[in-house]
């Protein structure tokens, strides 16, 4: 089990593209480490350099300690499992898992038993003899696992290992995926656009836009302190309400806006007139849409108020809603960084 | 052979040709460029058109090659036209790569229509089925102009069959070319006059000066010719007059034997490669003290490098053991009429008139092609004695007025006929040379190999008909 | 064609209904669009292959195209002929040498030129040019390159001091054989190699990704990664390139003309100076006639990498 580190990494393409910009992070040991963020944002870029696919224009990757500068991937002792998962479309699902093991000059027998146990934890042992074309989706996935699982590297690097998968499948991989790191306790470094599979994987997530860190955290942390209006935005189905007000943003999320009287908001809560323009009833939950009067500029913002309120909301006019003071979130309207809760 | 197999070369001849003419006609004509009439040689003759003997019309087509001097193309052309136009027939005269003519007329045969009059370079036996009879021509043309030149003869008539397969007007020498300078040397100014000189005075030059001889032994048309006058001055052939084959004769083995030594102590494995225009381009290069060809390497090098055509001269075919020198012509125009011919009439009418001008056709080669009938180029040991095409000396030519004397056809002492053509155009000759002097076997068993091949070439056109004998 | 040009005289609504929509009918069209590919393999596949099939049982020449069949003697003329067993053996041996060098250099050529790098253009075009050349006009320049006296290669060899003289090349059996397989190997390998370029770049960058993840150096990607996933491919190059130099006379037409003796003789070029220049196309049909079952041969494990290809 091994540390990554990575330290002021840069890569940029072609001069201009700064794919990734000075990024500074460190796994713990054993962590489920998750890059977040959406396409484009340099998370698959910052993975294959850690894998050493990528040469960085600047910065160091370090693995247990380790400099990794001008080491190619097999010198590294990580394995990758790729979104299409690169399953060699000639070999058996054996072959596949056994490559590596014969690359590192493993004796026959041995790589043979270690491939069974791979695919045994795995659960595609009775699989070994077929070739990729003649798996599905989940098998390919759990060869891919296999073969990066086989030769014990201390780190993985998945790159959207899911979302090749249809949904259903997606959930049950999810947590598969999720108890197997735990059981083999290899600190992973898990990339994805999906912020359901990063907030229920994640020990901590990465969430990165336009090649930089804008927060790292735990999914608890990043969805409920966003470090700025970015993390704000992107985390949470409906994202957070952002109503600006003079020089401060204010931001709270749909699910903290309620009805007045449906919660006991606390003395300090903030009431606002929500003039409601539509209701969305969706079944757990109904979202309610509409503009804030009254607390800074008008904005559209949403509420979510789960099935087991039923007040009743008619639409076009206006209601009396609170947020409690502790679900406020302030933000810098210049930087869009979190500042301090103001008193409104 | 002429450098056809060498676009560059002829190009280049022509361009130098070309602007040749413009500069002697610049000159009023009096211009003494190399390979322009100069001097007080006798001019240019000129062309008439002989009656023809009924009413002519419709068209003339003619294939032939593109002569490597194209100034005969150039007179050719215009003589034809006009003389179409005397008649009332319609000429129009194609022009192709000499290596295409066979391919094409077969291509034409077996297509049942092409052109009316052919013209092939080596003797047309095999397509004697194909083609009409051209007895009466000869026999007319033999009557107003005399004597046909034996070796047109037999190289144009079936003996075994009667016929007369095509029409003989013309045929090339094939000399010995040297370079003087380097024969002057080791005492021998006038070149080699006997193969036994060729091989003493070959591995002088060569031990002295550092420069080989190239007489090939390769697939091509040179090397044929090599080995067959090897072979007829050593005393032996490849048929005898009847047709029979007598290849494997002592005498053929004593020229092989004969070649072998001449190559070990002579020449480089090159001659087992080159093409037609290899000993052409070696002469020219000072690279060759000997080789054997017709005069266009020397026409060639009068334009390219003068200095060398003026060290460059001729031989007579060398004389073998018994005294015997003789060489094969080196190419020799005939014409065809195929049996598909629309216009026999008018080709044979054209024939005649062509051999009527052959002052004319001899001089537009700048002496390459001799005349089949002698008597109708009077001028033509003028010619070869003064050199009208700026030889230095004048008289270099003079040993080719005689060159009849030495020379003879493929098929010597028989015809030239379908067998023969055979054994020619798969090289027989020249690899049982090459075998000998590669020292694959030795020259008695590259003989008997080449003597069994030869008689099934023969066997075969035997049971078709075309030739005779029996051995 | 069969496009209707009466609506364009004004008389559409008269248009007889048959002939208006004959072109949306699918059979109809299916037919017109086969035709030329059927009147092509009559014209020029079917009617010479019998054709010389024809002539191989005949005594035709070239001067007489008059038809007497003769059995299979023809046949077994040419099989006692050492000349034709010369030339049956250097076509097999040119063929597998050649394309055993065109398997090797294509792909190292293909290799470095899937890669990034500035002017990847240019060197593409200029990789291509060989193929693009007429094999004659080609060959001639190789006829100069290995000229007895004046070889460019011989002055090199000579100017690094490893060669006093001359090599001969197309003089001495050995090299002349070289160079044929050289000038063939020359003329296949960028064809070739564009093939397997495109072999190549359809192998997903993951693969390779996944192969260097996975400790594979550059030797094992190479031999268990890239080549059997192009295996398919550098079949079908090759096969079609086996073809193009098995019929081929050019080359040793213009370079050897068969020579040093009937070193470097080929079925086509000896099919050539037996059957046109010799005058007997009987036999010379049924010496050509030998490069047929080959051709089948490569023709069907073409067709069946093909199929392998779709199947990957």
């Amino acid at each position: 089990m091994a540390i990554v580190e990575v330290r002021a990494l840069t890569k940029h393409f072609d001069g201009d593209v700064h794919a990734v910009e000075a990024v500074d992070l460190a796994t713990t040991d054993g962590e489920f480490l998750v890059l977040l963020g959406p396409s484009g944002c340099g998370k698959t870029t910052l993975l294959r350099m850690i894998a050493g696919l990528e040469e960085p224009t600047a910065g160091d990757v370090l693995i247990g300690g380790n400099s990794m500068a001008g080491l190619p991937p097999r010198a590294r002792r990580i394995a990758m499992v790729f979104q299409s998962y690169a399953l060699y479309p000639h070999k058996t699902v054996l072959q596949n898992i056994v490559f590596p093991l014969k690359a590192a000059g493993m004796a026959p027998d041995e790589r043979r038993r270690q491939a069974q146990w791979a695919a045994d934890l795995l659960g595609i042992g009775h699989l070994l003899d077929r070739k990729p074309r003649h798996l599905s989706g989940g098998e390919r996935q759990r060869a891919a696992l296999a073969r990066a699982l086989v030769r014990e590297p201390s780190v993985f690097l998945l790159d959207e290992p899911l979302s090749n998968l249809d949904a259903k499948l997606r959930a049950t991989a999810r947590d598969d995926l999720k108890l197997f790191q735990r059981r083999v306790g290899t600190t992973t470094v898990y990339v994805t656009h999906d912020q359901v599979e990063a907030m229920g994987m994640g020990d901590r997530i990465v969430v990165m836009d336009k090649g930089r860190v804008r927060q790292v955290g735990t999914p608890g942390d990043v969805y409920r302190h966003p470090a700025d209006t970015f993390v704000a935005t992107f985390l949470g189905s409906p994202p957070m309400n952002l109503v600006r007000r003079d020089d401060v943003v204010v931001g709270f999320r749909p699910e903290s806006f309620l009805p007045k009287g449906v919660a006991d908001a606390g003395a300090e809560a903030l009431t606002v007139s929500f003039h409601v323009h539509r209701v969305e009833y969706l079944g757990s939950e109904r979202h309610v849409i509409g503009t804030v009067e009254g607390l800074g500029e008008e904005t559209r913002v949403i509420a979510m108020l789960p099935a087991t309120v039923s007040v009743d909301v008619p639409v076009e006019r206006s209601h009396e809603f609170v947020v409690a003071a502790g679900d406020l979130r302030f933000f810098d309207v210049g930087s869009g960084l979190r500042t301090e809760r103001q008193r409104l | 052979m002429e450098p056809s197999g060498q676009p560059g070369m002829t190009r280049r001849r022509f361009v130098q040709l070309a602007s040749g003419l413009i500069v002697a006609t610049a000159c009023g004509g009096t211009g003494t460029e190399p390979g322009e009439p100069g001097g007080d040689a006798a001019p240019a003759p000129s062309s008439s058109i002989v009656p023809p003997s009924g009413q002519l019309s419709g068209d003339l087509r003619i294939l032939q090659w593109s002569h490597f001097v194209p100034r005969h193309d150039q007179w050719f052309d215009d003589f034809a036209t006009a003389w179409g136009e005397e008649v009332g027939v319609n000429v129009s005269v194609d022009h192709i790569d000499l290596a295409e003519l066979g391919t094409r007329l077969s291509a034409e045969i077996a297509a049942g229509e092409g052109h009316d009059l052919v013209e092939l370079l080596s003797p047309p036996s095999a397509f004697e089925p194909s083609v009409l009879d051209l007895t009466d021509l000869n026999e007319e043309v033999r009557g107003r102009f005399g004597q046909q030149t034996e070796l047109c003869t037999r190289s144009s008539f079936n003996p075994t069959t009667g016929k007369f397969y095509g029409f003989c007007h013309g045929w090339v020498p094939d000399p010995g070319d040297y370079r003087r300078s380097m024969w002057e040397q080791i005492g021998l100014p006038d070149g080699p006059s006997t193969y036994q000189e060729l091989l003493e005075g070959g591995t002088r030059i060569r031990e002295e000066q550092g420069v080989h001889m190239g007489i090939g032994m390769s697939n091509e048309i040179d090397s044929n010719m090599a080995a067959r006058a090897m072979i007829w001055s050593f005393g032996g052939s490849v048929q005898d007059a009847d047709e029979n084959v007598v290849l494997n004769s002592p005498e053929t083995v004593e020229a092989v034997d004969y070649m072998a030594r001449l190559f070990q102590a002579t020449m480089t494995p090159e001659v087992f490669a080159w093409n037609a225009a290899s000993n052409n381009q070696g002469l020219i290069a000072g690279e060759f003290s000997y080789i054997l060809n017709s005069i266009s390497a020397y026409r060639t090098a009068q334009q390219a490098n003068p200095d060398v055509a003026d060290d460059v001269f001729f031989t007579p075919a060398l004389r073998g053991p018994g005294g015997t020198g003789l060489a094969s012509q080196h190419v020799i125009p005939i014409y065809v009429v195929p049996t598909h011919a629309q216009n026999p009439d008018a080709a044979q009418e054209f024939i005649l008139n062509l051999v009527a001008n052959y002052s004319a056709a001899t001089y537009n080669t700048e002496l390459y092609t001799f005349p089949a009938f002698r008597d109708t180029v009077p001028d033509l040991d003028d010619w070869l004695t003064r050199d009208p095409f700026g030889s230095v000396p004048e008289d270099k030519l003079a040993l080719l007025t005689d060159a009849e004397s030495w020379s003879t056809t493929v098929g010597h002492p028989g015809p030239a006929n379908a067998a023969i053509g055979e054994v020619f155009n798969t090289f027989v000759l020249p690899q049982m040379m090459a075998r000998a002097a590669r020292g694959e076997t030795s020259p008695q068993e590259a003989v008997v190999a080449a003597d069994a091949e030869v008689r099934r070439i023969f066997a075969r056109w035997r049971e078709r008909g075309l030739v005779g004998g029996q051995g | 064609m069969s496009t209707p040009p009466a609506t364009a005289a004004g008389t559409a609504g008269t248009a007889e209904p048959g002939g208006r929509y004959l072109l949306d009918r699918k059979g109809f069209l299916a037919r017109v669009m086969l035709l030329p590919a059927v009147v092509y393999i009559v014209a020029l596949v079917a009617v010479p292959f019998f054709l010389a099939i024809a002539y191989s049982l005949s005594d035709v020449t070239v001067g007489d195209p008059s038809f007497d069949f003769v059995g299979l003697r023809n046949f077994a003329t040419v099989v006692g002929d050492p000349t034709f067993r010369r030339a049956l053996l250097n076509t097999v041996l040119i063929t597998v040498v050649a394309m055993a060098l065109v398997v090797v250099l294509a792909k190292v050529l293909a290799l470095v030129l899937v890669q990034d790098f500035r002017g990847k253009w240019v060197v593409r075009l200029l990789v291509l040019l060989p193929w693009t050349t007429p094999t004659s006009l080609a060959t001639i320049a190789w006829v100069w390159l290995l000229d007895s006296l004046f070889s460019p290669i011989d002055w090199v060899l000579r100017q690094l001091g490893l060669l006093e003289g001359n090599l001969y090349w197309l003089g001495n059996e050995g090299l002349a054989m070289t160079s044929v397989i050289a000038v063939q190997t020359w003329r296949i390998v960028p064809l070739a190699a564009v093939i397997i370029m495109a072999g190549l770049s359809a192998i997903p960058s993951d693969i390779n990704d996944a192969a260097k993840v996975d400790g594979a150096g550059f030797w094992r990607t190479l031999f268990e990664i890239t080549i059997p996933m192009t295996l398919p491919v550098i079949a079908v190059a090759t096969l079609f390139g086996a073809i193009v130099v098995f019929t081929d006379m050019a080359v040793v037409f213009v370079l050897t003309r068969g020579g040093p003796v009937d070193a470097t003789q080929v079925l086509s070029s000896w099919a050539f100076f037996r059957g046109i220049q010799g005058g007997d196309l009987a036999q010379g049909a049924a010496i050509a006639l030998f490069l047929f079952p080959v051709l089948l041969v490569f023709a069907v494990l073409i067709l069946r990498s093909a199929k392998r290809m779709e199947v990957m």
